[in-house]
């Protein structure tokens, strides 16, 4: 397993380059300076000229992309344009809570959208299944901006349950501060887990081994918990892993919405102000997180099927 | 009647409600005064080095400037300095050499002693030498410590306006030169100044935390500590105001914004620079047929100022030439000649594209920034030209690619949107010298309209004024140059827009806000009940 683990990691090595290549160059073709936006609209020529001297912006593409790829070698990501931050203490600083959010929200979508399929699942065709089907519905349709906008005006400004913004400290005080992002995020992709776990178990309700389970006088809730749930696990997991990558990439919005730190709201600013070490830095992250996301999904899978082995 | 469902329905709700146990966001605290700013987080606290006009907030509590204004407003003459960390100042005969005596007695933060020429000295040539504004002091020779409580400053060229155009700049604020050489880049976090308020902390994420400076030289700040806070999302913001979780929030600047958020929420203030920005509208002199001032004329009297006002009120005012009126070079309608007062009149500016060569109008592509106060002027523009025949058609960019194509000599009719001061040299300096002629490598300067490259311009006139020694031969040039930008036409001045800032009902700041930068003290802030 541990060559195997270590293979994948290696063999995802070129996937990152690529896309840290793809970034660094078409973050440069795009139109925007990075003097201007660092030093403001008024600024002068010859200010301009100074700050692109200073952050090696002035050098050939080709010379500047070297010194990228010499700074990734030893994990040194730069410093970035807007301040006198490295990008690696940026990075730091947001990602905490950038897992944090992701976490909690697929947590919170599990919890919520496996038993909602299963319900869907064994009552086909009935009202929780046309109900399953209707929030379905409602939660591809919404963005995740759109309803975290809602909730933060009924649960924070309306009843007060909820702050306003901000991550809050310690253990209670972060988890008070991300249940209501976290509720955006999962409420959208339960209702992706939702349909997932009604169509898996439903396949699996249909099998042989379940009704042979049935003629055997298992109970009903023996069948669908032991033999069809954990079977239908199996496809569930990879979009679980699905699911988190989509719930990464939602928390970018739902992180400016609710003025939450994060490597998202981080990345969107910089995007913003053409601050490219910061710009790299965070797809990194975002690249190792998929990465390693899919590599935690195939081990899953191997102990979930056990007739899966791996070949490393 | 009262059925199952309905009680543990009940229940569920008082019980999520009582296990959250938080109905309120935030709990009155009288000492504290958090102020949100459009940003997402903090990029230093060096005044030399911020790069975000956010940053300037928390700058403006902890340093200070040797002489300054009244709170709340711009220095528009020279005799509206007041003392601050410098007691008194006197120019030499040729206007070249300023001599400021400095306080005595003013301690820096956390113990960083007292004030003296050096660290002023320091912190001037450190802004010369390097840092977001350099070329703002080009014009400074050198700045010597002629005594230990003594700084003169050599100039090149006479400088009437040098209390505005240099020492109530930020950049030069002075700073700890002992505390800076110690913290090296840490300064940017752990910055020593001698304002009403010290740093805390400096939280990335959160914002900056600063409490009153115990050993402050003039009258204490009125809150114990104040929250410099970031929050970008203007939806975020303003929540953050209407549920009381902050105190102040720099404002909207959209078509309605203010007026919303009083519906929401009764008993807001709203503090309110004017002008704030200027909004000038350049026209691309080597774009056809913009080239031909008929056809600028054409749209100077297109455009309803009156109603880009409307639209933006009450934040926007009325301006007639490049200068606001309440500015020292600035024309109020009536004091200008009647011809060249630029009135709305849509037969007048149809007999003008006549006359221009174009008298069915003409097509025009433009590219527009997405930041909403440059969208709301654009689409307002484009409508009022639709109705005399120029159809607008534009393209909505980014800021900053925006700004980019701005300097590439890719717009046709470019707005620029900047807090500019009563200092009119800068302003022409910036936005209508050759020197400042916009190119198309991205290398050149504002001058978006090539004035003074394609059209005769007003070099001579700047030299002229550059060598006045006095505020009213400056003025008096400054005029000149006003009125022959008017005539020529290479941009227009449209409708300021102010800065503003919506406070809440038990917060007074101290002082009215009337004009100034983008940020302003907080000193005399209370919050009451």
């Amino acid at each position: 397993m541990a060559r195997y683990i270590l293979a994948r990691l290696l063999g995802a090595i070129p996937t990152v380059f690529l896309v840290l290549t793809l970034v660094f160059f078409a973050m440069r073709i795009l139109p925007g300076d990075p003097a201007v936006a660092a030093l403001g609209d008024n600024a002068q020529p010859a200010q301009l000229a100074q700050y692109r001297a200073k952050m090696g912006l002035d050098a050939p593409l080709p010379l500047q992309y070297v010194h990228f790829l010499a700074g990734l070698a030893v994990l040194d990501f730069g410093q970035s344009f807007m301040s006198d931050t490295r990008v690696s203490t940026l990075l730091l600083h947001n990602l905490p809570y950038t897992i944090e959010l992701t976490v909690t929200a697929v947590l919170i979508g599990l919890v919520l959208g496996i038993p909602l399929g299963v319900l869907a699942a064994t009552h086909r065709n009935r009202l929780p299944d046309d109900a399953m089907r209707i929030y379905s519905l409602i939660g591809y349709a919404i963005p995740d901006f759109y309803l975290g906008a809602i909730l933060l005006v009924v649960f924070s400004l309306w009843l007060g349950w909820f702050p306003i913004n901000g991550a809050g400290t310690g253990f209670w005080g972060g988890l008070y501060h991300v249940i209501l992002p976290a509720i955006t995020l999962a409420l959208l992709k339960s209702a992706f887990i939702g349909r997932l776990t009604r169509a898996s178990l439903l396949d699996v309700l249909g099998r042989d081994y379940v009704r042979t389970a049935r003629a055997k006088g298992a109970g009903e809730r023996r069948v669908i918990y032991r033999h069809g749930l954990r079977n239908a696990l199996l496809p569930l997991s990879t979009g679980i892993g699905l699911s988190i990558l989509a719930t990464l990439s939602g928390s970018v919005a739902v992180e400016l919405v609710f003025n939450r730190p994060g490597v998202g709201q981080l990345l969107i600013e910089a995007i913003h102000q053409r601050d490219y070490p910061v710009i790299q830095g965070g797809v990194i992250i975002f690249a190792l997180f998929v990465v390693l996301v899919n590599l935690a999904m195939d081990i899953v899978y191997v102990f979930v099927d056990p007739r899966v082995r791996v070949q490393a | 009647m009262i059925t199952r469902r309905k009680l543990l329905g009940t229940a569920a709700i008082a019980t999520a409600a009582t296990g959250l146990g938080a109905p309120t966001v935030r709990a009155a605290n009288a000492d504290t005064l958090k102020f949100a700013s459009a940003a997402s987080g903090p990029r230093t606290a060096d005044p030399n080095r911020t790069t975000q006009g956010a940053d300037n907030w928390h700058c403006a509590q902890i340093f200070e400037y040797l002489a300054s204004p009244e709170d709340g407003d711009f220095g528009k003459q020279p005799g509206d300095f007041k003392p601050a960390l410098a007691t008194s100042w006197k120019t030499s005969a040729d206007g070249k050499t300023w001599t400021f005596a400095l306080r005595q007695g003013v301690q820096f933060h956390k113990g960083h002693g007292e004030m003296t020429a050096d660290d002023v000295v320091h912190s001037f040539m450190r802004a010369k030498a390097g840092g977001t504004a350099v070329s703002n002091y080009a014009n400074i020779t050198s700045v010597k410590a002629s005594g230990k409580y003594e700084v003169a400053v050599t100039l090149q060229n006479p400088d009437p306006m040098f209390l505005g155009s240099v020492i109530f700049t930020k950049n030069v604020m002075v700073v700890s030169k002992k505390a800076e050489e110690e913290k090296g880049d840490k300064f940017g976090t752990d910055p020593i100044g001698t304002g009403p308020y010290q740093v805390d902390s400096f939280e990335i994420q959160k914002g900056v935390f600063l409490s009153r400076h115990p050993q402050y030289w003039g009258e204490a700040g009125r809150m114990a500590k104040l929250q410099c806070l970031y929050i970008a999302d203007s939806t975020a913001r303003t929540l953050a105001l209407l549920s009381g979780d902050i105190d102040m929030m720099e404002a909207v600047r959209a078509p309605g914004w203010i007026q919303q958020v009083q519906g929401r929420k009764s008993g807001l203030h709203f503090d309110m620079t004017a002008p704030g920005s200027f909004n000038t509208l350049f026209f691309n002199l080597s774009k056809p047929p913009l080239d031909r001032l008929e056809i600028r004329q054409a749209i100077a009297h297109a455009i309803d100022a009156k109603a880009i006002v409307q639209a933006l009120t009450p934040m926007s005012r009325e301006t007639y030439t490049l200068n606001p009126p309440n500015y020292p070079t600035g024309f109020a309608h009536d004091d200008l000649p009647a011809e060249l007062r630029l009135d709305y009149d849509q037969a007048k500016a149809k007999a003008l594209l006549k006359a221009g060569g174009f008298p069915n109008g003409f097509k025009i592509n433009v590219n527009v920034s997405q930041r909403p106060d440059y969208r709301s002027q654009y689409l307002i523009i484009q409508e009022l030209l639709r109705k005399v025949g120029i159809e607008v058609n534009l393209s909505i960019m980014d800021h900053t690619a925006y700004h980019d194509a701005n300097r590439r000599n890719l717009n046709t009719l470019t707005i620029n949107s900047s807090s500019l001061p009563p200092v009119p040299l800068y302003v022409y300096d910036l936005y209508a010298a050759s020197g400042a002629n916009m190119t198309e490598d991205g290398k050149g300067g504002q001058n978006y309209s090539h004035y003074g490259v394609l059209l005769p311009g007003v070099d001579d006139l700047l030299k002229q004024m550059l060598q006045t020694t006095s505020f009213d031969d400056y003025v008096k040039v400054g005029r000149q140059v006003e009125l022959k930008i008017q005539r020529d036409l290479p941009m227009l001045g449209l409708p300021t827009l102010s800065y503003t800032v919506a406070r809440g009902p038990n917060v007074d700041l101290g002082y009215e806000v009337k004009g100034g930068y983008a940020y302003w003290s907080f000193a005399k802030a209370t919050i009451t009940g």
